[in-house]
């Protein structure tokens, strides 16, 4: 079990007792892709975002250093026998790092394990709709391939429908957040155990913390948290104690992923519709305009003071969009500071004293 | 319509600046060679005109504004629809490849980081950033955009970078996405994809243009593109003759003309001279480097601020560079441009830059040219600022070593941020690679 009032079940025993089940399971590295396809094989999906704090030394026999540490680290996860619980691994095209991870598996590192890429186009055009429904029908092929296994457009639904309860319970626990008697800690640790418990199972979790009694108002300085993954978690409880309370987020793996329910009886199609609908993210081609109205939006709906950008070090797609969002959030009084972590590095004092600072400021 | 812009155009571009620039070509021409002919041969007769051709098409540039539709793009965009369409198209990767070499570009890109771009982005994009911020440029004055191009069949970065110029200048932003080929060939599906967005692009091209696009002349146009990627394509595989008549530093150069003027028909003749060069100089037994004693690949980007050190220091131990991933990369496709198809064509064409494929297809291309070109090893430029280059180099690196016994070096520095080059470091690691190779 995980801290907090609610009882997380831990990612290794999830796993554990999925297995048990004679379940199967996905490794998935970041950062979209059809969970409900997954489970329509029987995967389990479980995603790593990094791991944090791991022995870099294998990537860097494969990976230059100015690699990211969240495609590093899954790299040398990987190598230590973190995987070794996956039976298919699928890494999503999001930026060149990823996108090299993939390349370097297939053709190189060749793991045990049967290697997917999965391509999300840059725009939500009707043509790039068409298309990541085609690549969800070639993953479909190529899951059915290795697993035996196949599923039916009703089967296919079914999962879809399940995935899109725990999507919309997931949407409701950041709707509420503020009025949730959870600390930053204890809400992140809730959020993210989607990455990796089944959707059934989150969605009763969701449940069980929408019904909690309601929080007493909270004097913390709210901030909304943008970047991609908030680790070391530990930022969080800093953040707690510095009086701040992150009333929404921009992380790539949490508040981009608050996918809308799909609309079309095309399963397929719909899984895809789903991915390219979510919130505003730069890995999926959204423009600098589109991702500042939605955290302008954000701000003024849960009354933010200021925005933190919390980056993993090398992120290009995060660094290009950042002098111009923090530019425009200046110019609607919304003031925001940049932090860049590297995962393998515990969060350094001189990352917390600018978090102060700026929690001053804005306080 | 306003007629001044067009007889400014005219008079600079038509009149004006061609007789100045024929000066300039004429100086050139009889001015001694700056590269130490101890060990490289003479300069290419046709350096000169090369310049001559860059500068016209720059100089095209820096009157087009209010005459001509601009359009910036990406080196791996579709620039056969364009140019049907009678857009000046600017690439902003060669203005920093020209902003690298007359080191000008750390000034430049400091504009941009002085604006919060971070030094760990892409040194291409930081000087163009840089130099749309502050109007800096060797190259006169850059026009600005009507439209801006980003096709990501040579990195997701022009993406992001992309849609930065597109906040800055305010103006319509088309994107190519072209899926990543991980195996040996694309899907159906994404070839399809790209077709799609090739024919969508189409309207939005013609109601910035003012015209519509004549089927005729963009056959034209990919014809003349084709002919000039073959051109490039055979002048590179010259260099598999002993001693090879140039070198990668000399192909860096002259790459200018097929990247950002391909479609134009004095591209054509401009290779086909540069051809005739090559073969005159294999006639009469000129090689690149005098007293050519190996031979060794270029892997990625050049190192645009330091090719003249670069080669002197190999020339000198009697190491040619003679082949080259990079510039092989704007004429290995040549033969899949079909104007009779020219959709679908484009559509292949445009998704299978060797940047857009996987880890493994880069490494067959290297043991290929090892074979063709009888290499005794290879440098891979690590580049910082092109991850999708330069992931895989480190396991083609060992595959190299391993699998054929070919020596290779992986060299860390940067194409375009010269802050990153250690000379030092770099000299002895290059010293030490040479004495493996034996020279």
């Amino acid at each position: 079990m995980e801290p907090g009032p609610l009882p997380i079940p831990t990612r290794t025993a999830t796993i554990r007792a999925w297995k048990e089940r004679g379940g199967r399971i996905a490794a998935v590295l970041p950062i979209h892709y059809p969970r409900a396809l997954l489970r329509a094989f029987g995967l389990l999906p479980v995603e790593v975002w990094g791991p944090p704090q791991v022995n870099a030394a294998y990537s860097a026999a494969h990976l230059q250093p100015y690699v990211c540490s969240i495609v590093g680290n899954a790299l040398s996860f990987l190598h230590s026998g973190g995987l070794d619980v996956a039976d298919v691994i699928v890494v999503p095209h999001a930026c060149d790092s990823l996108q090299g991870l993939g390349s370097i598996l297939l053709d190189f590192v060749r793991p045990r394990q049967p290697v997917f890429p999965f391509y999300i186009p840059r725009g939500r055009r009707e043509s790039d709709l068409e298309f990541l429904a085609d690549e969800c029908r070639a993953l479909y092929r190529g899951l059915a391939e290795v697993t035996g296994r196949s599923s039916s457009d009703d089967e296919l639904m079914e999962c879809i429908r399940r995935e899109e309860e725990a999507d919309a319970l997931l949407a409701e626990l950041h709707r509420r957040r503020p009025a949730l008697p959870l600390s930053n800690r204890a809400f992140y640790h809730l959020v993210r155990a989607r990455e990796y418990l089944p959707a059934e199972t989150f969605t009763d979790l969701a449940r069980a913390a929408l019904d909690l009694p309601p929080a007493d108002p909270d004097d913390g300085v709210p901030i909304l948290l943008s970047g991609i993954v908030p680790e070391p978690m530990a930022l969080l409880d800093s953040l707690s104690e510095m009086g701040a309370t992150v009333v929404a987020d921009d992380l790539a793996c949490c508040g981009r992923r608050l996918y809308p329910p799909g609309t079309t009886d095309d399963p397929f199609r719909r899984m895809a519709e789903r991915i390219l609908n979510g919130p505003p993210d730069c890995t999926r081609g959204n423009s600098i305009a589109e991702r500042l109205q939605h955290l302008i939006g954000m701000a003024r709906r849960t009354g933010a003071r200021g925005v933190v950008f919390y980056d993993v070090k090398f992120c290009e797609p995060e660094l290009f969009d950042l002098p111009l969002l923090r530019r425009g959030l200046q110019e609607v009084g919304l003031p925001s500071v940049t932090i860049e972590v590297d995962l393998n590095e515990p969060l350094s004092h001189q990352a917390l004293t600018r978090i102060e600072a700026f929690l001053e400021m804005v306080r | 319509m306003n007629p001044i812009p067009a007889l400014r155009y005219h008079w600079n571009v038509h009149v004006l600046g061609p007789a100045v620039l024929r000066i300039q070509r004429w100086q050139a021409q009889r001015r001694p060679p700056r590269w130490d002919t101890r060990y490289l041969a003479p300069p290419l007769r046709i350096a000169p005109r090369t310049k001559e051709l860059v500068a016209r098409h720059w100089l095209a540039g820096r009157y087009a504004d209010g005459y001509r539709k601009v359009a910036w793009v990406t080196s791996g965009a579709p620039v056969e629809l364009l140019k049907a369409l009678g857009f000046y198209v600017l690439y902003p990767e060669n203005h920093g490849a020209i902003c690298g070499t007359a080191r000008v570009a750390v000034e430049i890109m400091s504009e941009a980081e002085n604006a919060g771009y971070s030094r760990d982005l892409c040194s291409y994009a930081r000087t163009d950033i840089g130099a749309a911020l502050s109007g800096k440029t060797p190259v006169g004055r850059l026009p600005k955009p009507d439209l801006l191009f980003a096709c990501t069949n040579i990195c997701q970065t022009v993406l992001f970078w992309y849609r930065v110029l597109a906040e800055y200048f305010r103006v319509p932003l088309i994107v190519m996405d072209t899926p990543f080929v991980y195996g040996e060939e694309a899907t159906e599906h994404a070839v399809r994809y790209v077709r799609r967005q090739l024919e969508e692009a189409v309207p939005v091209l013609e109601r910035i243009a003012g015209k519509q696009l004549d089927e005729r002349k963009l056959r034209e146009v990919g014809l003349v593109s084709k002919r000039a990627s073959e051109l490039w394509l055979e002048i590179l595989q010259r260099c598999r003759h002993r001693p090879a008549p140039i070198s990668v530093f000399d192909q860096f150069i002259q790459m200018a003309p097929i990247v950002e003027m391909r479609g134009d028909p004095e591209t054509v003749d401009f290779y086909a001279a540069l051809l005739k060069e090559v073969d005159e100089r294999i006639a009469k037994g000129i090689g690149a480097v005098k007293n050519e004693k190996k031979r060794l690949l270029w892997d990625n980007l050049p190192i645009w601020y330091r090719l003249r050190y670069l080669s002197e220091f190999l020339a000198r131990h009697g190491v040619a560079v003679v082949v080259s991933t990079y510039t092989n990369a704007w004429g290995e496709l040549a033969p899949l441009i079909n104007p009779d198809d020219l959709w679908d064509s484009m559509a292949r064409t445009y998704i299978y830059p060797i940047l857009n494929r996987g880890t493994g297809h880069k490494l067959a291309t290297m043991r290929r040219m090892v074979e063709e070109y009888g290499l005794d090893g290879a440098i891979l430029h690590s580049d910082r600022s092109c991850k999708p280059y330069s992931i895989g180099q480190i396991d083609q690196r060992d595959r190299l070593i391993r699998e054929l016994g070919v020596p290779a070096l992986l060299l860390e520095a940067d194409h375009n941020d010269e802050r990153v080059f250690a000379e030092e470091q770099v000299a002895n690691r290059l010293a030490a690679f040479l004495e493996m190779l034996g020279v």
